[in-house]
């Protein structure tokens, strides 16, 4: 059953087109990995999704709520109501800075959930349990490592108990022996049936992890399928050519 | 006869006059409050019209704080005293019916204090919202916020510890800048000591006073100013030592204690 529909979404930034003519079915549970070159459109798709930049062009479906694009004004209320059924998981994490752990995972509960302070600070103690910073829950975000940070937005971003997940490359900002726990917490969120679109570099996380891979490049979705077809059966030669970039670099400089 | 270092300047007579000028004091605080409203108030309209480049709003504040701070406050002050009641009189010869002689002078005092102050408070609370992370706001508006929540609940505190020393620094500034004030024939404390003096002409000891006065007025201020910005401020050091202290046993998790 699809839970959002993606029509013929185009974006430029001036001159430069980034996205061009996007069509996208995502089902429920779903989780899609994209990848691509940098540049060619990944981050901006995800942030199209829930009206963080503003497309020229198409339509975004969520259940029963419609954006139709170019954006005009009753539409406004559409993309607060989309926003609250979508959750996002950015880069550099953007806690809110005078915010706890514990407030920042309760802030979106109360103003956007009207929940009681009660309520809003018995779910985000779960959540915050959940990624295992319950010790944490008093300490200010620049009082944590990027790691620690970054599972707070996870919980931050669960809490709110969205429809469907963004994670716009969630481990590109952490030092590399960060990153594992950042993506144990993905796992285990992705185990729970979230639905999850996932932009990363991380290719044998997103191999492991998806039940369906997007490549991006031009604008344009060029490939779409289960991990094995897109990594190892490519279509295109632009994926074939990238997938064996991404291979060399992982072989060592020299043999003997 | 012989003269005295007394003569010239009596330590008592310094200590004597302080009374007289304390009575004062809540003539100079008032003005300074009403002018800190004032200057809060339009630096924050001045702030946000130039923050959110709205474009008539934001093109008039430009041009309002390039005249205020490029004439001096005395300047300022006259022209707020002949000039208001100049206007009003305009006023009232197309028709109206105001009495210019029923405002009392402090409104036109703290009007121009305040206005002139605006243009400095607007540049600090406008850096501060500028100061505030855009991810975070795209992060807040990403959960579903709008604009109106994301002002009251992420952008304004977070802006007000970057402005607080700022603000701080206008209250002082306006405390002293209502010595000014005598000129629109205000009697605070620096009017007073005219007074005084022009009965002994005594005046070093008065200004010796007054200065005393002023100087401890800001050291209160700047005592509670403290007060004030720590509570603000994030901590620098992490809440609990003993939630810090798993650091210790998970290796590759850094705690930053500076």
């Amino acid at each position: 059953m699809s839970i959002l529909k993606i029509k013929n979404l185009h974006k430029r930034f001036q001159n430069n087109v980034v996205l061009d003519g996007i069509d996208l079915e995502v089902n429920k549970g779903d989780i899609i990995g994209i990848v691509g070159p940098s540049g060619t459109g990944k981050s901006t798709l995800l942030r199209s999704i829930n009206l963080l930049e503003k497309p020229e062009e198409g339509t975004i479906s969520l259940d029963d709520i419609t954006v139709e694009l170019p954006l005009r004004g009753g539409n406004r209320k559409n993309i607060t109501e989309l926003r609250k059924r979508t959750g996002m998981v950015f880069q550099k994490f953007y806690l809110f800075e005078h915010k706890t752990a514990l407030e920042n995972v309760m802030e979106g509960l109360v103003t956007v959930r009207k929940k009681t302070k009660k309520e809003a600070e018995e779910i985000a103690l779960k959540e915050l349990e959940s990624v295992g910073l319950l010790e944490w829950k008093n300490h200010y975000p620049k009082h944590m490592s990027g790691g620690q940070q970054q599972r707070v937005a996870i919980a931050r971003t669960l809490a709110m108990k969205p429809d469907i997940i963004f994670l716009d490359e969630p481990t590109s900002a952490l030092d590399p022996e960060l990153v594992t726990e950042v993506l144990g917490t993905i796992k285990k969120i992705a185990d729970e049936g979230y639905t999850m679109l996932l932009v990363s570099h991380e290719m044998d996380f997103i191999r492991k992890i998806s039940n369906r891979v997007l490549f991006l490049d031009g604008g344009k979705i060029i490939e779409d399928g289960t991990p094995a077809e897109v990594f190892e059966h490519p279509k295109t030669e632009r994926a074939r050519e990238f997938f064996k970039k991404m291979n060399t670099l992982r072989e060592p400089d020299y043999y003997i | 006869m012989e003269t005295k270092f007394s003569d010239y300047f009596s330590f008592k007579l310094v200590w004597q006059r302080m009374p007289e000028l304390i009575k004062k004091i809540p003539i100079t605080l008032e003005l300074a409050g009403l002018a800190f409203l004032v200057s809060l108030f339009v630096g924050l309209l001045l702030a946000v019209a130039r923050y959110k480049k709205i474009k008539v709003l934001g093109a008039v504040a430009t041009g309002f704080l390039s005249i205020v701070r490029g004439t001096p406050m005395l300047i300022q002050l006259y022209v707020a005293y002949y000039g208001i009641p100049a206007v009003l009189r305009i006023f009232n010869s197309l028709g109206a019916n105001i009495d210019v002689n029923i405002i009392p002078k402090i409104v036109y005092a703290f009007i121009a204090l305040g206005l002139y102050q605006s243009a400095f408070t607007s540049e600090t609370i406008r850096a501060a919202l500028e100061s505030v992370d855009k991810g975070e706001i795209e992060a807040a508006y990403a959960m579903g916020m709008t604009y109106g929540q994301i002002l009251k609940r992420i952008i304004i505190p977070e802006a007000l510890e970057n402005a607080l020393p700022g603000i701080d620094n206008s209250i002082i500034g306006l405390i002293k800048g209502t010595s000014l004030a005598s000129t629109c024939g205000i009697i605070e404390i620096t009017y007073q000591n005219q007074i005084l003096a022009g009965r002994d002409y005594r005046y070093l000891e008065g200004y010796v006073a007054l200065a005393i006065i002023y100087w401890a007025i800001t050291i209160i201020l700047e005592r509670i100013f403290k007060v004030v910005e720590k509570r603000v401020r994030v901590p620098d050091k992490p809440a609990d030592a003993t939630a810090a202290g798993l650091s210790a046993q998970q290796p590759g998790i850094s705690v930053s204690r500076a």
